[in-house]
């Protein structure tokens, strides 16, 4: 008689559905779109390169670059985010809204390429030929 | 009875005036106990008449031929027999009838699984075919318990004559009968755990994949007609006779309702099964008790 | 507009029947679109009912990015769902073949061989946004409805050509082929 007394508990104990058009609410880790901050954005396209569904596009121009993202094509992975150096990329626990025309979603940025940064003091000159500054070198002997 | 009683009984009361809309309202109870049960909200309250709308406004494929007119026709003979059956029930009692219409009464309640199992054939469909052939082979199982049952009550109580039946206040013989209609009541109306004809994953619709549109429309309203009919019977049945015409009317729709939730609570509850242990079922278990159920009947008649 | 045709246009938002299937999916969306129809997103609340035959559905909803193998599977069972009708590309593979993109085994986007109504983006999308799109899809079907001429079609055996439309720029507002013209 046990699927009796779950038909009874369900009777009594109302409905759990979620009324249309409620919806759950997706924990904060949640990876879901891809936000981009363009005042951090240095313009390796290191994303554009880690997308493994190509929904991020970088295109080099002069002086500035333009970054897009289409939610259409994106998998939600997280290699973009993971590959950023500088944190520029962040995933939102967000899902993407249903769209009637291809392409509807997708947004682009176009950002200034930053100037340089000023180049630090010139530094003393190396020290006795004994000594060998060669990073590569100095590894392989603390290895040996 | 007379020609006036008689369309009155096909078309208003219990007829199609009034048998349509709760055919809609019994489907509407089914899915809903069924959806409450499960833990979920399920159909909002007119959602088998939108259905049966949205169909009316759907195109139809092209058939040609014979085959083509045929399709077309075993819906439409669904129907009227469907609403033939419900005419005759006697829920009033003053409702007149003839000898034997308990006879006619069977017969159309069988002439939608007929209409289901040729219009499968019909559609040239292989799973048409093989949903045909699985309700054939259901129909065949259960039928023999439905029409022994039916006919040890009608034997015990000395009349084929259903109003007659309605009338004579009730044997234990009739209680038996009735729970063994009751039995059957689920392989009838395709629900779980005899929902075999219906088994959408494994065989697409069954004998329903070809229709479409206004066809498909009057299949699920024959379905709709044929819950009236099947439980309309069992409460005419159990019901005792009462000579007030609107109680008997409230009583028969209240027993019918009852019926309806027993199944429901029956469908949620089960899984569906597989055509041999169905059989198995209908065959080793119910039949014996069939048998036992008509034999005393016999025995009681010869005796007196 | 009559009275005929509200009613037709509120039951077609109300009464969306579907018919799913899988053009290579992974069967990340489809194990989606089913949990929809779980208690806890229950789509027959409004009114879905996700059915055996492909006759019977209004709104087909595809997932996967169409392999090669299946294209002509899916235009088959595109023409033989009965019009009007409406099409739901179910996670971003119908609609972009997300990573499987430049894949030789693929034959896609799925709008390159039949007009897609609603996109529903995610990989996979969760049910909730299934359902959504599905509403919109209904949504759809009953503004369509609107605006045609009344039509009363009850019982009526209307000729029909089934088709495989294989429309890759077909417009989403004119009907195709395989619908009636009033």
């Amino acid at each position: 008689m046990n699927i009796l007394t779950m038909l009874w508990k369900n009777l009594l104990g109302g409905s759990r559905t979620i009324l249309f058009p409620a919806r759950p609410k997706v924990s904060a880790r949640y990876r879901g779109l891809v936000r981009f901050d363009p005042a951090l954005c240095t313009g390796c396209a290191i994303c554009r390169f880690r997308c493994t569904a190509r929904a991020i596009e970088f295109k080099a121009g002069k002086g500035e670059f333009t970054w897009s993202y289409d939610p259409g094509h994106c998998t939600f992975c997280g290699r973009c985010v993971e590959g950023c150096k500088s944190h520029a990329i962040s995933q939102d626990p967000a899902c993407p809204p249903v769209y009637l025309n291809i392409g509807e979603l997708k947004n682009s940025y176009t950002v200034a390429r930053k100037p340089p940064a000023p180049k630090p003091a010139q530094a003393a000159p190396p020290a006795a030929s004994g000594q060998t500054a060669d990073p590569a070198t100095e590894v392989r002997n603390e290895r040996s | 009875m007379n020609l006036t009683t008689a369309l009155a009984r096909l078309l208003v009361f219990p007829g199609v005036l009034f048998a349509v809309p709760f055919a809609w309202f019994f489907l509407w109870v089914e899915r809903k106990a069924v959806a409450r049960m499960q833990g979920r909200i399920g159909p909002p309250f007119m959602q088998p008449f939108l259905d049966f709308i949205k169909l009316l406004g759907k195109d139809t494929p092209v058939r040609g031929g014979a085959g083509g007119l045929l399709m077309r026709a075993w819906p439409l003979l669904a129907v009227s027999a469907a609403a033939g059956a419900v005419g005759l029930l006697p829920v009033l009692p003053s409702s007149g009838g003839f000898e034997g219409d308990l006879i006619l009464l069977l017969a159309l309640l069988e002439v939608p699984s007929m209409c289901i199992i040729a219009a499968g054939f019909s559609s040239r469909s292989i799973f048409g075919e093989i949903g045909s052939a699985r309700e054939a082979v259901l129909s065949v199982a259960y039928n023999v318990v439905f029409l022994l049952a039916i006919v040890s009550i009608a034997a015990s109580q000395h009349t084929f004559r259903l109003e007659t039946l309605a009338q004579l206040p009730p044997s234990f013989l009739r209680y038996l009968g009735i729970a063994a209609i009751l039995v059957c009541l689920p392989a009838k109306l395709h629900l779980n755990p005899f929902s075999l004809p219906n088994a959408e994953q494994e065989i697409y619709s069954g004998p329903m994949t070809e229709y479409a549109g206004p066809e498909l429309a009057m299949w699920e309203l024959s379905h709709g007609l044929e819950w009236v009919a099947a439980t309309g019977l069992v409460a005419t049945l159990a019901a005792p006779h009462i000579s007030l015409a609107w109680l008997a009317a409230l009583l028969f729709v209240a027993l019918s309702f009852v019926v309806v939730l027993l199944l429901s609570v029956l469908a949620a509850a089960t899984a569906r099964l597989a055509i041999d242990t169905t059989v198995r079922f209908y065959w080793q278990c119910t039949l014996i008790f069939a048998v036992l159920a008509i034999s005393s009947a016999l025995f009681m008649r010869f005796r007196s | 507009m009559n009275l005929w045709n509200k009613l037709m246009c509120y039951s077609r938002r109300r009464s969306p029947w579907i018919f799913h299937m899988n053009s290579g999916s992974c069967n990340g969306c489809d194990i989606e679109l089913v949990a929809s129809l779980s208690p806890r997103y229950d789509a027959e609340q409004l009114g879905v009912r996700l059915e055996g035959s492909p006759r019977h559905a209004d709104i087909l909803c595809i997932t996967g990015p169409v392999t090669r193998n299946s294209v002509q599977a899916v235009k088959t069972v595109y023409g033989q769902v009965c019009g009007p009708k409406a099409v739901v590309a179910i996670g971003s593979c119908p609609a972009t073949t997300n990573v499987f993109i430049d894949s030789r085994t693929l034959d896609g986007p799925l709008d390159r061989h039949l007009p897609v109504d609603v996109f529903v983006p995610g990989c996979p999308p969760r049910p909730d946004a299934i359902l959504q799109g599905v509403a919109k899809a209904a949504q759809i079907l009953a503004d369509r409805a609107a605006n045609k001429a009344p039509v009363v079609s009850v019982l009526l055996p209307l000729a029909e050509p089934e088709c495989a439309c294989s429309c890759a720029q077909a417009d989403k507002a004119a009907a195709p082929a395989c619908e009636v013209k009033p």
